[in-house]
């Protein structure tokens, strides 16, 4: 087995590019449809809540590459959307995250403590502004070591996206494999480059959790 | 060794990193008796009891069950330990089994005994110990501390260990619900199980002993018959430790004497 | 009209490869899970450590990349694994990775007294893992591997990279004979929701009977 493929591994690299497109703007996304959902899902009437279900549901039980080819080949040209196939991944992507996040956020919300928006509410506060000053920013920091997880389960989904043909990671790696004839190396080459992302990612959020930590809380527990 | 004696320890020493816990202990017990450990929180009661059977591997010192070495590397302690039974302060029954089942797997599958008979023996242990019917199918979440502490008694009755060991059985029992533990651990004496139980139930001790063994310190400081350890103690850590009891707790049925909580001493 | 007649009953084949697919590699995922937990929490030093490094690759690899290297990679070292073979072990090594941390997890949780009292009545270590603690730990594990099973009726979808005619490939393959991507589609979409919900519903069912009771 020549080691021919070395001269490719710059290009394989050169997708992390395309695969953190993918990943930021899923998470971005899916972090603006997701809070909404979440507090939709906690504060909301029965209508929305049903609404918002059904959207959780269909997302998350839906496999993500039917979703892929059901938005790009489907329902995008059949609305007119005439999208590159990296953006409908970062929309479906983001779409599916959403209804993953929302789950993560809910439950954090869930887990302040009633107290809080009692006394939030006694001080004043309208429903509104005790979520947005109360609640929300403990949530979200109970919920960051959930969406690092979230970080590290969409960056291996990233990698389904090689079907539309985006040019990241995966997509590179099989066009080497395919031109050089060899398969083994250049494709655990490219997982271990997925595995680093992911340790380098998670590190990154580490960090910032860390920073974000209210001395002596000890998250969820009043 | 004398036939007679059924467990014998040597010259035991423990270890926690830099504190040695048990400075040097012997003790041997006959067929048939029952001797009760007391002594001050932190003395290396628990820890005495536990190298008994070699749940704590002693850093120092032998222990023999009938004619055999425990301390021995050679020998099966699996086997061995079927012989010693032991309950636990914290009962530390099995949660996802029944009563019923929690005194039949060590028959089954360590004893290796049939289930026909191992069900039958399980019954039968479990009446022994005040266990009715009604009690059998229920999971340890679903007991009250004592009939938890009575199933656990009857787990290591069962297996016919040759010995019993009690680690605080009450301890960690509400106080109501003490008195039906010491009253089957009183029964089983009676009937001649040999029995070694370290406690802090002074009346208790004072009505079924043949012997106490006062420790401190990580030493056995004194033994003897009950009345004499009690109310007649040859050393002053002995004498001060009875005395705080009567005076914390006041008269019991013995005049001088009642029962105590652990976390006063 | 014809197109329904043919897409149903090819559809009904890709459900059954997808069905033969997860008939094997679930319950071989659970056990490898089972596998490298246990091995990880009472292994020795060698053990623990090949353990620890398969749970690393497979759960660190996108699936993708799993399957492309047991199907092509194989290959090179002349290792021809049938589609179908390549996919069961793919999700096996996978799905069993994810497992194994939960079940690592459950076993650590349970206390030691548990431990100790199995010890003091005679029980060997393997006796105390299989009739004490592995019963109480998986119970525990059950939703995590719940979960885990239901990803896996999603991800067998990715069977079709490496060629396994499950429901995608079948689905793929006729919407690009008869273009009719929104109901090839959504048609798909049913279907796996359908499982998914089935599959959701009986793990409930099983965490209810498999329940410790309790006076709470």
């Amino acid at each position: 087995m020549s080691a021919g493929f070395i001269q490719y591994l710059p290009y394989i690299v050169e997708g992390a590019y395309w695969t953190f497109a993918l990943v930021c703007g899923g998470l971005a996304l899916g972090f603006l449809i997701g809070l909404p959902i979440a507090v939709g899902q906690v504060y909301g009437g029965k209508t929305v809540r049903t609404i918002l279900n059904v959207y959780v549901w269909f997302f998350r039980g839906v496999p993500l590459i039917v979703l892929l080819f059901l938005f790009f080949w489907g329902i995008f040209p059949a609305i007119g959307l005439k999208l590159s196939a990296l953006t409908t991944s970062i929309i479906v992507l983001g779409f599916r995250s959403g209804a993953y996040q929302s789950q993560i956020f809910r439950g954090a919300i869930e887990s302040v403590g009633e107290g809080q928006v009692v006394a939030a509410k006694s001080i004043g506060m309208s429903e509104l502004q005790s979520i947005i000053h109360v609640v929300l920013p403990q949530a979200l920091r109970i919920a960051i070591p959930s969406w690092t997880n979230e970080y590290a389960i969409l960056l291996k989904d990233s990698a389904i996206c090689f079907t539309l043909g985006v040019m990241e990671i995966l997509t590179r790696t099989k066009y080497v494999t395919v031109s050089t004839g060899i398969y083994f190396l250049p494709y655990v080459f490219a997982g271990i480059l997925y595995i680093i992302l992911t340790y380098a990612g998670t590190k990154v959020f580490n960090i910032v959790y860390e920073k974000l930590r209210i001395p002596g809380f000890i998250e969820g527990e009043m | 060794m004398d036939s007679d004696i059924v467990l014998k320890a040597e010259n035991l020493h423990k270890s926690y990193g830099k504190v040695e816990v048990l400075k040097g202990v012997s003790l041997e017990i006959r067929r048939g008796e029952t001797k009760v450990i007391m002594g001050p929180s932190g003395a290396g009661k628990s820890t005495l009891l536990r190298c008994l059977n070699l749940l704590t591997k002693p850093d120092k010192g032998r222990v023999w069950l009938e004619n055999v070495e425990l301390t021995n590397p050679k020998v099966n302690i699996n086997k061995m330990r079927v012989k010693i039974g032991f309950v636990f302060q914290e009962f530390n029954l099995f949660h996802h089994l029944t009563a019923l089942e929690n005194v039949m797997i060590g028959l089954t599958k360590v004893k290796k005994i049939p289930k026909k008979e191992a069900l039958r023996k399980a019954k039968e242990t479990l009446l022994a110990v005040h266990i009715t019917e009604d009690l059998w199918d229920k999971y340890p979440a679903q007991l009250s501390g004592g009939q938890k502490q009575r199933a656990a008694i009857a787990r290591a009755l069962a297996m016919d260990p040759v010995v019993m060991l009690y680690d605080e059985p009450t301890s960690a029992l509400d106080p109501q619900l003490v008195g039906e533990v010491l009253q089957v651990i009183k029964e089983l004496a009676r009937k001649g199980v040999t029995s070694l139980i370290v406690t802090h139930e002074v009346d208790f001790a004072l009505e079924i002993a043949d012997e106490i063994m006062f420790m401190y310190d990580g030493r056995i400081v004194e033994k003897g018959p009950p009345g004499e350890v009690i109310f007649n103690p040859k050393h002053e850590v002995t004498r001060k430790f009875f005395e705080k009891i009567s005076k914390l707790y006041g008269v019991g049925k013995y005049g001088v004497l009642g029962r105590i909580s652990p976390s006063i001493i | 009209m014809v197109f329904w007649e043919e897409f149903l009953p090819a559809l009904f084949s890709g459900i059954v490869a997808t069905l033969k697919l997860l008939a094997v590699a679930m319950p071989a995922s659970v056990v490898l899970g089972v596998l490298l937990g246990t091995v990880r929490v009472y292994g020795g030093k060698i053990v623990k450590t090949i353990a620890a490094a398969v749970v690393v690759v497979f759960r660190g690899f996108p699936l993708t990349v799993t399957l492309l290297i047991l199907f092509f990679g194989l290959a090179d070292f002349h290792i021809y694994l049938t589609p179908y073979w390549a996919a069961v072990l793919g999700f096996t090594l996978c799905g069993g990775s994810y497992q194994s941390e939960y079940i690592r997890g459950a076993i650590r949780s349970i206390d030691e007294g548990q431990s100790v009292a199995a010890k003091a009545l005679g029980m060997s270590k393997t006796q105390e893992i299989i009739y004490i603690i592995l019963p109480q730990a998986l119970r525990r594990a059950l939703p995590g591997i719940s979960n885990e099973l239901i990803y896996m009726v999603k991800y067998s979808s990715l069977a079709f990279i490496i060629g396994v005619p499950e429901m995608f490939s079948i689905a793929k393959t006729f919407n690009s004979q008869w273009f009719m991507p929104i109901e090839v589609f959504s048609i798909l979409a049913i279907v796996y929701l359908a499982m998914t919900t089935i599959v959701t519903l009986g793990f409930r069912l099983l965490e209810d009977k498999l329940k410790i009771p309790s006076t709470t």
